[in-house]
């Protein structure tokens, strides 16, 4: 059996000091930090090529969020428990190689282990065990491999590199002794990471050639049939197109770059001519030829969006009951200069 | 000569939005724009297609939370007062623009747009659903459903009985909706995980759908790539994305939709005009929004945005339309040869990407199936059954794990921005299912609370969520969303666990969230 004991996050090389597990025992409402956010924070600002469509879906103009909308949001003064007061290892699949990893522990678990180990416990160094456990029936003791990943138990929560994608995982959480023994508090369920390329396993009814399949996956991933990549290497090639021309090449060439696209200092003017006037209720009103239906007062507005040039807006009313008829004609000029 | 399949696919999907308590609510408008740029388009061109007998094939998924808005009474009358609101603005805007041709031709378009969307939606009594199940019940359009909420089932392989309870309900909405039991289902997110294909057919599904790593990466190697369906273990079908049409679709640097022609989505008379002009058909609080009408071309790379030609960007769709089909000609002629079988592309698409962003979208899917009836003989429009029943001798494999987000797992839904809300998420599913196993007959008030318990458990499992809180805009909507339904999940489950059933409580949150009126809480387990 092979022992990895290297920590994966240099952040978490040291074990938790006592001080600092006594206060998460007690202060169970507060909202931890995540020591692996800021790793992370990186990779998922790439915008998202496809997720953009969708995020459009959602899209009602730019800064929404960032406007404080009291009347619209009630706010909800409850927010929920930081955990439940039990013990619990969660594991998930990010992707082939990574996976997130949430625990609790109950309280009474703390007590329990305080007054078995005493001091030792205190000084004891928290580890997430990692078991290799593809293709077995695990019974704790049969793993292919394990490695410890020293944690700093307060967080929570991990993300965990297993670099091994088609295999099959099972971690416990616990703490290593100072004389070296590994306590185990609890176990994870058991996930399995999916595979980064085609599998190597082909039935023989359904049989394809190497490099018949190179060409089909090339055609499958649209990368087209005349790639030169062995079979494995295609879908990271992919992946890396698909990363790039979303993240990059759209800023300049498509809608999707536009909508953040921040000039330093700008200005827009534009112009608009509002023609209000009244006359009697029953009159009959045009302006530039074209009815205007009255308030029942008599009055009349209308809004023009006014372009450069010389506008003559003729207003004619005629009487409904004398034989009178009245124009006034407004002439508006706009024109526009830029400086610089 | 006939040598392989096209399956068009969109999948049409939106979180339950839906606040009675809030006379205008922001995040509803998402439901009002994509009806009358997405859907009533879409069904515009179908009643088209079908009054002139053409003939054509497409598949939608309409997700049970989308079907339920599309049916409820208060969004329905909400809706027809926002597109009355519109065509208020629209006759306005005709007027304004008298001076400048250009923009007042745009502005009699969108009048028309707007007043046949608001006849489109009159003439099917409000109830869009009923629109689209008559071109299910005519043989062009095959439906299929969608998880309840749109749940991500990856991230929920630890609470097995909530993907359970996902298909069912999504399951037994269809067949009250469409008067017959579904036959295909769109993963949420095309999230597959090995094994809940079980749970499909469980279900009575006969088909699905993953990216196309999905069938790739399928142990064992499957023999036709994503060019032909694979059954799972279960007897399952799983149809895999080409990716080749998808990109030019979806691919902001090759994609149609960026094209210089075409309208650019972001300039909207809702931002750009005077804020007292447009304050009456903006947000009440004084937010500016976009309003849909929008008067630009996408124009090129710059701030500098021409006014928008509707001739122009018509004949681009048309051209890139034939583009589309040539190259699936092609595509499909090397194939048929290379596999020695008739290929089926499959083309899924986000259906709000159609007409809500891409605004010619409609136009040029309309160009795309009259082009193949009547322009070329290579390539059949197909349904996922209908393939099967001409090719039911398919490969059998696992499938891998996958799904259509960014880098193909994942990582939208699980990051630092979302990923505490697993460990909530998780225990409520528990703790529904002890509510099930300990309470498998409960009746009257009971039964009602654990009815309601597993409405707010499946609201705050959507996906929409979490994809909102990793993509950064309106990230406080969807905190309160996930943060409320759980708070009622729990408040319920503890009222219950007490055998003290608040009615009034009982009563506000089952008028609030009213999804799935018929759900039945035992169904998660």
């Amino acid at each position: 059996m092979k022992r990895k004991a290297k920590a994966r996050f240099a952040k978490s090389g040291k074990a938790v000091p006592k001080h600092k597990v006594l206060q998460r025992a007690r202060a169970v409402g507060r909202r931890v930090a995540r020591p692996v956010k800021s790793l992370l924070k990186k990779i998922q600002q790439i915008p998202i090529q496809e997720t953009h469509v969708a995020e459009a879906k959602f899209y009602t103009g730019p800064e929404v969020s960032s406007w404080r909308r009291p009347a619209a949001l009630p706010v909800e003064h409850r927010e929920l428990p930081a955990g439940y007061d039990e013990d619990i290892l969660v594991m998930q699949v990010r992707d082939p190689w990574w996976t997130h990893v949430y625990w609790d522990l109950r309280f009474q678990t703390w007590d329990e282990c305080r007054a078995r180990y005493g001091a030792d416990f205190d000084k004891a160094g928290w580890t997430l065990r990692a078991y290799d456990i593809s293709f077995i029936k695990f019974d704790g003791t049969n793993a292919h491999r394990f490695f410890d990943t020293v944690v700093d138990v307060e967080a929570r929560n991990w993300y965990m590199n297993l670099g091994a994608p088609g295999t099959s995982w099972c971690l416990d959480l616990g703490f290593v002794l100072p004389d070296g023994r590994f306590v185990a508090l609890v176990r994870s369920n058991v996930v399995s990471l999916p595979l980064d390329g085609p599998s190597w396993m082909t039935d023989e009814e359904w049989m394809i050639p190497d490099d018949a399949f190179r060409r089909l996956y090339g055609m499958s991933v649209g990368l087209g049939p005349n790639v030169s990549s062995p079979v494995g290497k295609l879908w990271q090639e992919r992946l890396k197109r698909d990363v790039s021309s979303g993240a990059v090449t759209s800023m300049v060439s498509s809608p999707v770059g536009r909508k953040g696209e921040k000039l330093p200092f700008w200005l827009v003017v534009d112009t608009e001519l509002i023609v209000y006037g009244a006359t009697e209720p029953d009159a009959m009103v045009s302006v530039q030829g074209r009815p205007v239906t009255l308030r029942k007062d008599g009055t009349f507005t209308l809004r023009f969006a006014l372009p450069d040039g010389k506008q003559e807006i003729p207003v004619t009313a005629r009487s409904a009951k004398i034989d009178e008829t009245r124009t006034i004609t407004p002439i508006v000029t706009r024109k526009t200069t830029r400086n610089p | 000569m006939f040598k392989g399949y096209l399956c068009m696919v969109l999948h049409g999907h939106l979180p339950y939005v839906r606040h009675p308590e809030h006379e205008d609510f922001l995040e509803e408008d998402w439901f009002y724009e994509a009806i009358t740029e997405t859907y009533i388009p879409l069904i515009a061109m179908f009643e088209r297609l079908s009054d002139e007998k053409v003939p054509f094939r497409m598949t939608m998924s309409v997700t049970p939370t989308l079907a339920a808005m599309l049916t409820d009474g208060l969004l329905q009358d909400r809706y027809t007062r926002h597109i009355n609101k519109l065509i208020e603005l629209a006759h306005k805007e005709v007027e304004r623009t008298r001076w400048m041709p250009a923009f007042q031709r745009l502005a009699v378009m969108y009048l028309d747009l707007f007043t046949q969307a608001r006849d489109l939606f009159e003439r099917y009594h409000r109830n869009l659903i009923a629109a689209f199940k008559r071109f299910q019940d005519a043989g062009n359009l095959e439906i299929v459903t969608c998880g309840a909420t749109h749940g991500y089932f990856p991230l929920m392989d630890v609470s097995k009985d909530s993907v359970r309870a996902q298909v069912r309900v999504a399951k037994d909405h269809y067949e009250r909706l469409f008067g017959r039991k579904p036959r295909g289902l769109w993963l949420p997110e095309c999230g597959y995980q090995p094994g809940d294909d079980a749970l499909l057919k469980e279900a009575g599904f006969k088909y699905f759908f993953t990216d196309a790593h999905g069938v790739l990466h399928a142990t064992p190697r499957p023999k036709y790539g994503v060019f032909a369906p694979v059954y799972c273990k279960s007897g399952v079908a799983c149809f895999g994305r080409d990716m080749e049409s998808s990109k030019q679709v979806w691919s902001s640097v090759e994609g149609y939709p960026g094209d210089y022609a075409y309208r650019e989505f972001y300039r909207d008379v809702g931002f750009d005009l005077d804020f007292e002009y447009v304050q009456p058909y903006v947000h009440p609080d004084g937010i500016r929004i976009n309003t849909g009408i929008k008067y630009y071309r996408i124009t090129g790379p710059g701030n500098h945005k021409e006014p928008y030609d509707p001739d122009a960007a018509r004949e681009k769709a048309a051209e890139h339309a034939g583009n589309f089909m040539f190259n699936r000609e092609k595509q499909i002629e090397f194939l048929y040869e290379m596999l020695g079988r008739r290929p089926i592309i499959v083309s899924p698409y986000d259906a709000e990407l159609y007409g809500h962003w891409w605004f010619e979208g409609p136009m040029w899917l309309e160009f795309l199936i009259r082009k193949l009836a009547f322009d070329q003989k290579t390539v059949r429009m197909v349904t996922p059954p209908e393939y099967l029943a001409e090719n039911p001798k398919n490969q059998v494999v696992t499938p891998s794990m996958s799904s259509w987000g960014w880098k193909g797992y994942s990582e939208v839904w699980l990051q630092g921005s979302n990923d505490w809300i697993y460990r909530h998420l998780h225990k409520a599913s528990r703790v529904m299912s002890d509510l099930t196993r300990q309470y498998p007959h409960a009746e009257g008030l009971k039964r009602r609370a654990l009815n309601q318990s597993l409405r707010e458990l499946l609201l705050a499992q959507s996906s929409d969520w979490a994809f909102i809180m990793a993509t950064g805009t309106h990230v406080p909507y969807a905190h309160k969303r996930t943060r409320e339904h759980l708070l009622r999940f729990f408040q319920l489950a503890d009222e219950v666990h007490r055998d003290q059933i608040d009615e009034h409580f009982l009563r506000e949150v089952e008028s609030k969230d009213n999804i799935f009126a018929d759900i039945d809480y035992r169904v998660h387990q």
